[in-house]
């Protein structure tokens, strides 16, 4: 028998693995965790293979309003929270007599929002039954948000007080009919500030799910799950707002842009179903299964009041209250998505030819359908009748997917490996013309396009051990996409051609790449160099093919607004040219000190005219870990992160010919993060543990504009985007001390500090309201927190 | 119909299985293993060794009363040589199976990665497992002990809130990615890798757990799933085109900020024509297109403060993605 000393010392492991626990999650079950192994010290072997209950209680006391720092971990209000945790575990299986049943009940953060309980049971190798809940709340702003409208997250209905008035808008009029407006000179009145109030939007996500499992024998076994992930609250978002003016004689002719951000619903239900038979023999295995997926929306659109009515007299809006539907203001309307399930059927398995020779493969067939009525997802504009040649989609993606793979140990040194995928999306959606009202005001007609697309790969690879210390793989692998549509009248749309450019495209086709192919060759070398250092380098080279179709007419490219620049591809489509670069070194220079360094380097050579022309990523992190003594260790990180992305555009639009009108931006992000760790076991006569973790992460994101050739400055923008830095500290401090076999006090502090800055918030500030943006007031989230918990937790056996 | 032949079918397959299950070969049942068969290696191996026993029998690989369950010799081997001891002066030699990558305090080293993996796979051959062979971890010398602590209580493999650290052990870009200002919740336990990975090969890439990219995001994400009366074709092909899912500087997880992450595909329609430089900073007076004033065009959401529907629309309007 140990003493309690020497247990403490070889439950090392456990112990490091609760330390690193109760420093990730800071209000969780692993602090338990810790405990757990403090009080392992006492027990005598049967305690050690029976498990421990325990329950926490405590209080978190966080200083600070931030929804930010609260974004996942449900302390983003300033107060007091209730700190409860419980893990129950039994069953007869730990008698380690003839009985196997073992259940569990754990409790997670049950006095925060990111709650989480689960129990099961099972009879080992006969059955399994487990249900749990899990809630998530997501804080998407920081608290900062402001709207003069009215109504809540979750809702889909936002109207204006009566009293609000319309944005000004400086307009020039001719004979009572607007001829001109002067964007960007709104201001907000007094009174109309007033009304804009704080919403504090977040998205809440509620994961309720059951599971079980039935044995038949050893070779089979059933498996179901199910799961219904239920959400509410909202997210922000844009908004077109349909702008009325009077050029029309109903006066409901649109006439441009507004907008305003809005809280988009998130009302959804999500159940999925799992059903899994799997069958195990000698030489063989096989699972044949059932996914189902059905997403169901509350709503199926958003309307809002449109606060940018120009016209009118005085604070009234125009057309008069009440001629639009359900609101003083006239109201615009945009869809939520829409309703669609996914039911899908898959096989898998695998045959052992021979020790050396296995052969696995899969195939799945789904199909993915939505069939959502239009009610309600778009503006009813009086004396203006839609014209849609069906009421809903009826929309249907099949998609299919199989993947087999031959694997072969032609002897101890050499392995082979061959491997074929094959995923295809094929939307059979019908396409129709659809006549409908635009955000510019202009009547339009346009096509639904039903794009599918299939890719399918190849590789083969080989491994050859040089010795035990040294290995090479070299590897082959070829990928192509193809990409369709399945009907005539999405493959031949068409948009408005002027008369300069009628040419460029006349049979349309509804992609601009129907087929990329890519080739990339891979070798990988790996080696031991004696006992302590193991090193590896690896390098990928890849060639990716475009052929495009010039006749390509892309939908968004109706009304006049052009088609892509003669030239340009979009980045995933075009020629590339790939190289990557990769190496670690590993030093294990005692069994207490290892220190380690890799890193990797990525080229992205494009082969378009236009477009992105280039992108590389590299990376290094260093590692290092020391365990001073038995009790005692530490360890710390370095990463190191760029990023680049290089693009060249031209300015104008419908070119049948390259243009010289040229402009470049280039993309940089840089990322550093560092990070120290350690702990201290066994303090104070072997009651005490304590453990401290430190990351500091700093990240900037800049964008440089230049106008490199035949661009006036007057109606082109050069310069550099005001960084996007964002800096997080974060230290995290555990202790935990046992009062005896039975109880424990834990006590912890966060320290956590974010300082961003972003352009991004500009636009929507109070004090100028550039170009028809209703300001939101938010703020770049910044925030310092310090936070502190204690809890007493008690265990049993 | 055709759902239901598709149900009928599954139910067809699913009867058919049980049937075939009475003619189960009884010599494929696995040899029941017992606990006292550990007694020959605990008489020496106790709770001092790095690797502590008696743990191991809180977990699912310690239910004796589960015919299933191994012995130590299941993994380790029959270990005759080392069982017999230090016979020839030279020193007791290693069990037959040495999990892990580093060497024992003992200075055995350890086996190699498909005599290590072998051991495990001959009962966890399928499921999960399915594609280990040829995957990326299996290739470059994974083990299933790099990753599982199958001595533990408590593996923290196996437990969400642990799990990213495991696997931040290697994967130490990700590990950085998941301090950056937009993240998924892994720092706060409330995803684990595992939820879109499957670290043991998959059919899909990046050793995803679904067989695309996509269909492995939609699987949380289903409201982008559609089919959308408009669709947007990056979204349909590749969520990675615009998102980088471990973390970014800028929300949500895209891996640029419009209007230039949107020029990254488009030159020509509407304004992916105009050149944005310190306009998109919208900062009145300054940096301005002419007009004097910033354009709502590049600030703030840009491109998406009117082409909201990013993701696709399903509105009879919505063709430009607007509504």
């Amino acid at each position: 028998m140990k003493t309690a000393a020497e247990y403490l010392t070889v439950k090392s492991i456990a112990i490091a693995i609760a330390i690193r626990a109760a420093l990730m999650l800071f209000v969780a079950a692993p602090l338990l965790a810790q405990a757990q192994a403090l009080d392992a010290g006492n027990e005598d072997v049967r305690t050690l293979i029976y498990p421990l209950s325990w329950l926490e209680i405590g209080v978190i006391n966080v200083p600070t309003d931030s929804p930010k720092f609260g974004e996942y971990n449900g302390l983003d209000r300033s107060g007091a929270y209730l700190l409860a945790n419980v893990e129950l575990r039994g069953g007869d299986a730990y008698q380690q007599g003839d009985g196997s049943t073992r259940w569990q009940v754990r409790g997670i953060d049950l006095g925060t929002t990111s709650r989480r309980l689960e129990a099961n049971v099972a009879q080992q190798g006969l059955w399994n039954f487990g249900v749990h809940f899990d809630q998530l709340r997501h804080y998407t702003t920081d608290g900062s948000y402001q709207t003069p409208f009215l109504g809540s997250p979750g809702d889909n209905l936002f109207i204006l007080p009566p009293a609000f008035g319309v944005i000004n808008t400086t307009t020039t009029t001719s004979a009572g009919v607007i001829t001109s407006e002067n964007r960007g000179a709104q201001s907000l009145s007094a009174s109309q500030l007033a009304m804009f109030h704080n919403k504090n939007i977040y998205t809440e996500r509620r994961d309720t799910g059951l599971t079980a499992g039935y044995h038949m024998n050893a070779q089979w076994a059933l498996q179901f799950d199910f799961k219904r992930l239920g959400q509410s609250g909202a997210k922000l978002i844009g908004s077109g707002t349909d702008a009325y003016d009077l050029s029309d004689a109903g006066g409901f002719k649109y006439g441009g842009e507004r907008i305003a951000i809005l809280m988009n619903p998130t009302e959804y239900k999500t159940d999925t179903l799992n059903l899994t038979l799997n069958w195990t023999g000698r030489k063989g295995f096989a699972s044949a299964g059932y996914f189902g997926s059905i997403f169901h929306d509350d709503y199926s659109g958003i309307s809002w009041s449109n606060p940018f009515v120009t016209g009118g007299t005085g604070g009234a809006p125009n057309p008069a209250p009440g001629t639009s539907p359900g609101a003083a203001f006239p109201l615009s309307t945009m869809s939520t998505p829409p309703g669609n399930q996914l039911h899908q059927l898959n096989l898998s398995g695998g045959y052992l030819f021979s020790p050396a020779t296995k052969l696995t493969g899969g195939l799945s067939y789904a199909r993915n359908t939505q069939n959502a009525s239009y009610d309600g997802t778009y503006t009813l504009v009086p004396n203006t009748a839609e014209i849609l040649p069906v009421n809903s989609l009826d929309g249907l993606v099949v998609m299919t997917h199989a993947d087999l793979k031959l694997t072969h140990q032609a002897s101890s040194a050499l392995n082979f490996v061959a491997g074929f995928k094959y995923n295809e999306r094929d939307n059979r959606t019908a396409s129709h013309e659809y006549t409908f009202l635009d955000l510019g005001g202009e009547e339009l007609s346009a096509v639904n396009i039903p794009m599918s697309n299939k890719r399918t790969q190849f590789d083969l690879g080989a491994d050859y051990r040089f010795s035990a210390h040294q290995k090479l793989h070299l590897g082959y692998e070829s990928e192509r996409i193809n990409r369709w549509c399945n009907n005539p009248l999405a493959n031949n749309a068409q948009g408005e051609l002027s008369a300069t450019n009628a040419g460029y495209y006349t049979t349309a086709s509804c992609v601009q790449v129907p087929r990329n192919s890519e080739n990339r060759l891979v070798a990988t070398w790996r080696a031991s160099l004696g006992e302590s250092v193991n090193v590896n380098a690896g390098f990928t080279h890849g060639r990716r093919s475009s052929e495009v179709n010039r006749s390509f007419y892309n939908p968004m490219q109706a009304n006049n607004q052009g088609f892509e620049n003669y030239g340009y591809l979009a980045f995933f489509d075009a020629s590339r040219r790939q190289n990557l670069f990769k190496a670690g070194v590993t030093w294990q220079a005692t069994d207490r000190f290892t220190i380690g360094l890799n890193g990797r380097r990525t080229n992205d050579d494009y082969d378009s005219t236009l477009g992105v022309q280039k992108g590389d990523t590299s990376s290094a992190n260093l590692d290092a870990s020391f365990s001073y003594s038995e009790n005692g260790s530490v360890a710390a990180y370095a990463s190191w992160q760029r990023r680049t992305r290089d693009l060249l555009s031209a300015s104008g639009r419908d070119a049948i010919v390259l243009r010289d009108t040229l402009w470049s931006n280039n993309f940089s992000d840089r990322d550093n993060t560092v990070g120290f760790s350690g702990k201290q076991k066994s303090l104070l006569g072997g009651k005490l543990d304590l453990t401290e973790e430190f990351n500091y992460s700093s990240g900037t994101s800049r964008y440089v504009t230049n106008l490199v050739q035949n661009i006036s400055a007057a109606v082109g923008n050069s310069g550099s985007s005001p960084d996007i830095r964002a800096k997080t500290t974060q230290f995290r401090f555990v202790g935990a001390y046992r009062l005896n076999t039975a109880s424990s006090v834990l006590a912890g502090y966060l320290y956590q500090r974010l300082k961003s800055s972003d352009y991004f918030y500009s636009a929507y500030q109070f004090g100028f309201t550039p170009t028809t943006l209703l300001p939101t007031n938010q703020q770049a989230p910044n925030y310092t927190v310090n936070t502190i918990f204690v809890a007493y937790r008690y265990s049993f056996r | 119909m055709k759902r239901l032949m598709s149900i009928a079918l599954l139910c067809a397959f699913v009867a058919a299985s049980v049937v075939a299950t009475r003619f189960a070969v009884a010599g494929e049942e696995a040899a029941p293993t017992r606990l006292g068969q550990d007694a020959v290696c605990t008489r020496c191996h106790d709770e001092s060794e790095t690797k502590p026993i008696l743990a191991m029998y809180q977990t699912p690989h310690g239910v004796t009363a589960d015919a299933r369950t191994p012995s130590c010799q299941s993994c380790h081997g029959e270990s005759a040589g080392h069982l017999v001891g230090d016979k020839d002066g030279k020193g007791r030699p290693a069990p037959d199976v040495i999990f892990g990558s580093k060497h024992t305090p003992a200075g055995y080293q350890p086996s190699a990665p498909l005599a290590q993996t072998e051991a495990c796979l001959s009962c966890h051959k399928a499921g999960l497992r399915t594609h280990w062979s040829g995957s990326q971890h299996q290739t470059n010398d994974v083990v299933c002990s790099n990753c599982h602590t199958v001595h533990a209580a408590n593996d923290p493999m196996l437990v969400k809130v642990l799990q990213p650290g495991v696997c931040f052990g290697c994967h130490k870009e990700q590990r950085a990615q998941t301090h950056q200002f937009s993240t998924h919740p892994l720092d706060a336990g409330k995803m684990a890798c595992s939820d879109c990975h499957n670290p043991h090969g998959s059919a899909g890439p990046k050793l995803l757990a679904k067989n695309t990219v996509t269909e492995t995001c939609l699987t949380c994400h289903a409201e982008k799933r559609g089919p959308f009366l408009w669709e947007h074709q990056p979204v349909n092909e590749d969520c990675t085109n615009c998102h980088t899912p471990h973390g970014s500087n800028i929300s949500p997880l895209l891996k640029s900020r419009p209007p230039f992450m949107c020029d990254e595909c488009h030159d020509g329609p509407h304004n992916s024509q105009a050149p944005y430089g310190t306009a998109v900073g919208g900062i009145q007076g300054g940096g301005a297109l002419a007009g004097g004033n910033p354009n709502s065009n590049a600030v703030g959401r840009a491109c998406m403060n009117c082409h909201v529907m990013i993701h696709g629309s399903n509105s009879p309007t919505g063709a430009f993605l607007h509504h």
